[in-house]
């Protein structure tokens, strides 16, 4: 790997593009739906024009790394979507590190093996497409950190302090070259929870993973993932951190609903909602909360929306 | 066992489970051991150590992994990775060394779950959209945010999903799962040391 690691944002994205194609999560269009719809709102506030596709489907990355299926097919569905973006000649964005992670690394193999940028180009060719590798994937993360003193200039109900904890999620800092940060000691998370009035808390596991890739949320749910988010937890109310942010919608699922159940196993309860750092921004760009589909999360957001002093709008929670 | 003094007899043995030629610098593994210091599993499971695992697929005897329980405990977090010194990407390893584990019977318990949302996920072009119950909820949240019911994914979009799992034969390697033929997993290695072989 000779390509440079960490990069900054400016070199990253030289240019703040006008439109983005917003690479639809799965996750976070079903189990979180406030997130998909949190980055329109701020895409909105900062002028970038969101295009979407109907055709676009699942990465597929997911169940592959579940051993569910072999890589061919989750080959040629990148190939597929990212000839559906090449299109429209814009560059991919997605919000899931799940979504970047494989599309990175699917795309990596098809550049750096021509036979299998072959094999995908050949099956996707009987559907009418053509996958080049033109698109550069970036996640909005990266985005919103290129933007981080235009998003501070546009608060307009800062965070008051409030204590954040940071998740980065793993897919995206495990990418072997270009990116923001690696995994060991990243920053710019907490970059941003400054420029919008919060206090970033550097709690001891924050760099934990969520536990859930792969299905061991599913097959080793009580072996290891509950154990390990343990400590994760702990170590954070410890921190006093009030609210988590994670960047993938994934990661939210496993830390935000397997609460209840390290409440019940361990007899402590932590009740520290987890939220997209979109979201967070949301609120800090004066979104309504109606608009952020909180009510789709486990651990409530009520004493956040009451910290803050936000109205709570028509939705319920 | 020095690989240096027996190179030319084992260069290249672990393609037999890197068949996917993913990981193309295994053989530049240091053995420092920085995966297994950042690897979240094994601070939890100390018998699940990366380092052992790469040198024994390094000397050829990585199918002494197959039969183990430790092998399916990867979060695929990948904190090996961004700790390497030599880049080696061992969640691809690991994702093919699964694989091998599969083809001879062993841990199909824990690919059989996935199998359903697999083939559920052909059909919705989605993974992981859940059951009639489940769904009714996801259209009550999406409805209260103002936008469609459920994720704007066109029919053409899921038929050609659909196409796909059949041109790459994922549909029929889906159908022919099956754990009737299971065999069992069991820890292979306890505080380090190795208790069967």
């Amino acid at each position: 790997m000779n390509e440079q690691r960490v990069v900054a944002p400016e070199e990253l994205i030289p240019e703040v593009p006008e439109s983005i194609f917003l690479f639809r999560s799965c996750t976070g269009s079903m189990e979180y739906p406030g997130t998909e719809n949190a980055i329109k709102e701020v895409m909105n506030k900062l002028g970038v024009n969101i295009v979407m596709d109907p055709d676009q489907t699942c990465c597929s990355g997911y169940l592959l790394t579940c051993s569910a299926y072999k890589p061919e097919v989750s080959l040629a569905v990148t190939a597929r979507n990212l000839a559906i973006v090449e299109k429209q000649n814009l560059d991919t964005y997605v919000f899931c590190n799940g979504c970047y992670g494989y599309n990175r690394e699917l795309t990596h193999i098809m550049k750096h093996n021509p036979a299998y940028m072959q094999m995908a180009n050949d099956v996707i060719a009987k559907q009418g497409y053509k996958y080049e590798g033109k698109t550069e994937i970036h996640h909005v993360q990266e985005l919103w950190y290129r933007l981080k003193d235009e998003i501070a200039a546009k608060v307009v109900k800062p965070l008051q302090g409030l204590k954040v904890g940071v998740h980065y999620g793993c897919h995206y800092l495990a990418q072997q070259y270009h990116i923001l940060d690696d995994g060991g000691y990243p920053t710019f998370h907490e970059d941003i929870i400054e420029a919008i009035g919060g206090t970033p808390v550097f709690y001891k596991e924050r760099q934990l993973c969520c536990g859930y890739s792969v299905g061991r949320g599913i097959t080793h749910k009580e072996a290891t993932v509950q154990p390990h988010l343990y400590k994760k937890f702990k170590s954070a109310k410890e921190a006093g951190v009030e609210l988590m942010t994670t960047t993938c919608p994934g990661c939210n699922v496993g830390l935000d609903r397997e609460q209840p159940n390290l409440a019940k196993r361990y007899a402590e309860e932590f009740n520290i909602p987890v939220i997209d750092l979109s979201q967070l921004i949301s609120i800090a760009l004066g979104v309504p909360v109606r608009k952020l589909g909180f009510e789709a999360n486990t651990v409530p957001l009520d004493g956040i929306i009451n910290r803050l002093g936000l109205e709570r709008g028509e939705s319920s929670l | 066992m020095p690989r240096e003094k027996y190179k030319d007899k084992i260069e290249g043995l672990y393609k037999q489970v890197d068949t996917y030629n993913l990981v193309e610098n295994l053989e530049t593994c240091l053995a420092c051991g920085k995966c297994v210091g950042n690897c979240p599993v094994a601070s939890l499971n100390p018998s699940y150590n990366p380092r052992q695992i790469i040198s024994d697929v390094l000397s050829g005897d990585g199918d002494r992994w197959l039969d183990s329980e430790e092998i399916w405990r990867c979060f695929w977090c990948a904190g090996c990775a961004t700790v390497c010194p030599n880049d080696i990407q061992f969640p691809l390893l690991m994702m093919q060394l699964r694989y091998r584990a599969v083809e001879n019977n062993y841990g199909l318990k824990y690919i059989m779950p996935f199998k359903r949302f697999a083939l559920r996920a052909r059909e919705d072009g989605l993974t992981f959209a859940p059951s009639e119950k489940g769904r009714e909820k996801i259209k009550r949240y999406r409805s209260n945010l103002g936008v469609s019911p459920w994720p704007e994914i066109s029919d053409r979009a899921k038929a050609e999903y659909k196409e796909l799992f059949d041109l790459t034969g994922a549909t029929e390697y889906l159908n022919n799962t099956s754990d009737e033929s299971e065999k069992p997993v069991t820890f292979k290695y306890t505080e380090g040391r190795i208790i069967s072989e």
